[in-house]
């Protein structure tokens, strides 16, 4: 048998005091797409870098087809035939596409100038073998996420590189891109590439991947045919432990409604929307992407003023009280609405500020300028030790926390307001595997103690796990409602796209 | 491709070390560096003047500026900025030194400008705040209105004179200590008191962290930014009054040069754009090194192009500093 295309023997690598790779060994066959997965911090995309000359290892040896290399530099590294689609994209934006391609081995002409025929004859034929319609001439910083990765891809190409690394490339896109991306992978493997795809989403994983190797604290853990794994397993292996339940119980009785909807519009032209939110449930917004969930959900946290329709909010002493739909987030806060946006990042935390401020914030907001600000040391305090938040202490910097726990100062934000109805968006979003577990069962603790959650989420199947009740969003208007309780995937895209058929 | 290759520089143990401490020094804002610089070169060029009474006497020149970048400062860390910190100086002189009020008591001396200052705030904040008109261009348009009425109202007369009173209160002391310099000592510790414990306080923070994040935490953003805009048109009223009363005369020329100082050693002070970080302490340093910054070039004979030169560098040095603490 040939050696295989690409060996790691022994690689190790340490940042500081931290051994981001310890003793990790790896091999590639061409032909086959290799997905090497773990949590957040495994080491995963640190093993990647070193293999496409980014970073040097601290010990260990890479072999290209039995031989050893030694890369200084991602273009050393390409002239060897490997080829990297980073998380961070890496095109400069002020060059051509075609530039972008050739960047760093341009071909020349005799006299020392560039030979632009020949870069734009190259990157056409690489873009069209991608069967690409991105033109060679146009800008790199006109281009989307997806475009530019495939002009990383057409960069590998025309290099004639034989190993492509792809490091969370999913995680900007949208589902059509995936798609054609998932097609693009295939097709690499079919003319006997080998891929190395990073990523802890678990469907592309089993739908994209042959074999996976699994990490966990710089260490590999192991490398399985994933025929020979069930989802279940793979989690375990994650996160080094088996997970009892991965979704906390469901609700068993359900109160009076909490908030209600009647007649509204998010735009003047959008279709008329009617929905109950009962107290102690998790609501779900289902359907395709972009179905006009967000709208409605944003309307009903005051985030967006909608056009029209009845809001009602009921508070914990069954007193009801009409939102105006333009009452303006301070007011349906007041009502006890929380608001926890997709963009953590950008719209929902103080990321220079520490966990302090971020969750003290819910306590302060509403309240008059020329008031004390509350000793809110305490609630901080319990927040961080019942919510299981991460880190040195309250006076963390927020931005220097990992996905999980940001995420929980931000939900911790609003349980220290005191609300009874949290809207949120895409809750696990950026969350490794372990603390997704942990962020649901905050959300049910939360509607198991009288409030009620309203969520969205691309991922179908968390919203199936999560949710007591699904609405099934399209085109703007509600179109079914299901028990969450052994509804699948196929009945929500049956309902969204037969209701489509039927009007 | 170009920054992942900063990436495969050796990150060994002394190394780390070393960039742990430069980002814990480039958290002091560079004021105390400038200040801990001006005193060393007086201590060592001239040690006479290393004296409380000497020194004192230097910072209550700056005084005046000092209360106003107090109003700056709340301001730019709403994300916002207050140009017209200038114009205010201007018309409160015109105000204190034309006749206008002449003969009316102290109080009301004090109080008009001040009237004046909050509605010059009120203006600038509805219409940033309001109008979503740019801060930059509001504040600087307001400033030279009101240095174009000043213009307009005193031509062909000559500078008038600020009543004694006034002039007596600018030159007093306390012991050793300037009264101006208590005022604006007494103005710097209420505001920075107040900052830390008020909810007002905690507003500014989070809009400076985040204006997004602040708006979807149901923080109330417009009437935030207009009640920075009218403390600063406030403060900068004082500091006009200030101001006008140790200079004793009537004047127009020093608008620009006020402004511009108050964004530097607000800067200087270790308040950015886009940042929730920033006390008052940092930009009242920053006031005190400017002054004896000053007092030392003047003490060296060096004249007004060179201070410009020197006073360009400083801000220009605070912007680097301003832009390595962002990234």
């Amino acid at each position: 048998m040939a050696a295989p295309l690409i060996e790691l023997l022994d690689i190790s690598r340490s940042f500081g005091s931290t051994r981001a790779v310890d003793d990790v060994s790896l091999t590639v066959q061409s032909g086959s797409v290799h997905a090497v997965t773990g949590e957040n911090g495994a080491g995963k995309s640190t093993l990647m870098k070193i293999l496409a000359g980014v970073i040097r290892p601290d010990a260990g040896t890479i072999r290209l087809e039995g031989c050893e290399v030694h890369f200084s530099s991602p273009l050393g590294a390409l002239g060897h035939g490997i080829s990297t689609v980073f998380q961070e994209f890496t095109l400069i934006p002020n060059l051509t596409v075609a530039e972008s391609i050739f960047l760093g081995r341009e071909p020349m002409r005799r006299w020392g100038g560039i030979d632009y025929p020949k870069l734009r004859s190259g990157a056409a034929a690489a873009l069209a073998r991608l069967e690409s319609a991105i033109d060679p001439d146009g800008m790199v910083r006109n281009l989307t996420v997806a475009e530019q990765q495939i002009v990383e891809i057409a960069k590998g190409l025309s290099a004639d590189a034989r190993v492509f690394i792809f490091d969370e490339p999913t995680a900007a896109l949208n589902s059509a891109d995936v798609e054609k991306l998932t097609r693009l992978i295939r097709d690499l493997k079919a003319r006997g590439k080998a891929v190395l795809y990073i990523s802890h989403r678990l469907e592309e994983i089993f739908a994209l991947c042959d074999t996976v190797t699994v990490m966990k604290d710089g260490r590999h853990v192991a490398t399985r045919p994933t025929a020979e794994l069930n989802e279940h397993d793979l989690v375990a292996m994650m996160v080094g432990r088996e997970l009892s339940s991965f979704f906390p119980p469901r609700a068993g009785t359900v109160g009076e409604p909490i908030l209600t909807a009647d007649d509204l519009r998010v735009t003047a032209a959008a279709p008329s929307v009617r929905l109950k939110l009962y107290r102690g449930e998790i609501l779900g917004l289902a359907g395709l992407e972009g179905q006009g969930q967000r709208g409605i959900a944003r309307a009903l946290a005051g985030i967006e003023p909608a056009e029209a329709g009845r809001i009602e909010k009921t508070d914990r002493d069954q007193k009801r009280q009409a939102l105006p739909v333009d009452a303006g987030i301070g007011r349906t806060l007041a009502s006890g609405i929380g608001f926890v946006p997709e963009d953590r990042k950008g719209e929902g935390l103080f990321l220079d500020l520490a966990i302090r401020d971020n969750i003290a914030l819910g306590v302060e907001t509403g309240r008059p300028f020329w008031t004390l600000a509350p000793n809110t040391t305490a609630v901080i305090g319990s927040m961080m030790q019942s919510m299981n938040i991460r880190a040195r202490n309250a006076d963390a910097i927020v931005g220097s926390l990992s996905g999980g726990n940001q995420q929980k100062v931000l939900i911790g934000r609003w349980l220290s307001s005191g609300v009874d109805v949290l809207i949120i968006e895409e809750p696990t979003r950026g969350v490794d595997v372990g603390a997704k577990a942990e962020v649901y069962k905050l959300l049910r603790a939360f509607s198991d103690a009288g409030g009620a959650v309203l969520v969205l989420s691309r991922e179908t199947p968390e919203l199936i796990g999560l949710c007591d009740r699904l609405l099934v969003v399209h085109g703007g208007a509600i179109v079914a409602e299901m028990a969450a309780d052994g509804a699948t995937e196929h009945d929500i895209l049956h309902s969204a796209i037969g209701s489509r058929q039927a009007a | 491709m170009a920054h992942t290759l900063e990436a495969s520089s050796n990150a060994g143990g002394a190394n780390h070390w070393v960039r742990a401490l430069g980002r814990r020094l480039i958290e002091i804002p560079p004021a105390y560096f400038v200040l801990a610089a001006v005193l060393i070169a007086i201590a060592l060029l001239n040690p006479n003047l290393m004296k409380p009474q000497v020194l004192l006497t230097f910072i209550r020149q700056s005084a005046p500026l000092g209360v106003a970048v107090l109003g700056q400062l709340m301001v730019m860390r709403a994300r916002s900025i207050d140009l017209s910190i200038g114009g205010v100086f201007i018309i409160t002189n015109y105000l204190l030194t034309s006749g206008l009020l002449g003969g009316q008591p102290v109080a009301v001396l004090v109080l008009a400008p001040l009237v004046v200052g909050l509605v010059v705030g009120l203006v600038n904040g509805a219409l940033i705040a309001l109008v979503r008109a740019s801060a930059v261009i509001v504040t600087l348009g307001v400033s030279i209105i009101l240095t174009g009425i000043v213009l307009f109202m005193s031509s062909g007369r000559p500078p008038g004179r600020v009543p004694d009173e006034l002039r007596a209160i600018a030159n007093a002391r306390i012991d050793v200590v300037p009264v101006p310099v208590i005022i604006w000592v007494v103005a710097a510790v209420i505001v920075a008191v107040l900052l830390k414990t008020l909810i007002f306080g905690r507003y500014l923070t989070a809009i400076g962290s985040n204006p997004q994040a602040a708006r979807f935490s149901g923080l109330p953003l417009p009437r935030i930014v207009v009640t920075t805009h009218v403390l600063s048109g406030l403060l900068a009223a004082l500091g006009g009054v200030m101001f006008t009363a140790a200079l004793g005369v009537g004047s127009v020329k020093f608008g620009p040069e006020i402004m511009m100082n108050s964004i530097a050693a607000t800067i200087l002070g270790g308040v950015t754009f886009g940042s929730g970080r920033g006390g008052v302490a940092g930009p009242f340093v920053g006031v005190v090194a400017f002054a004896l910054l000053f007092a030392l070039m003047t003490v060296f004979g060096i004249q007004e192009p060179g201070k410009l030169i020197v006073q360009g560098t400083v801000i220009a040095v605070a912007a680097i500093i301003y832009g390595m603490r962002t990234r």
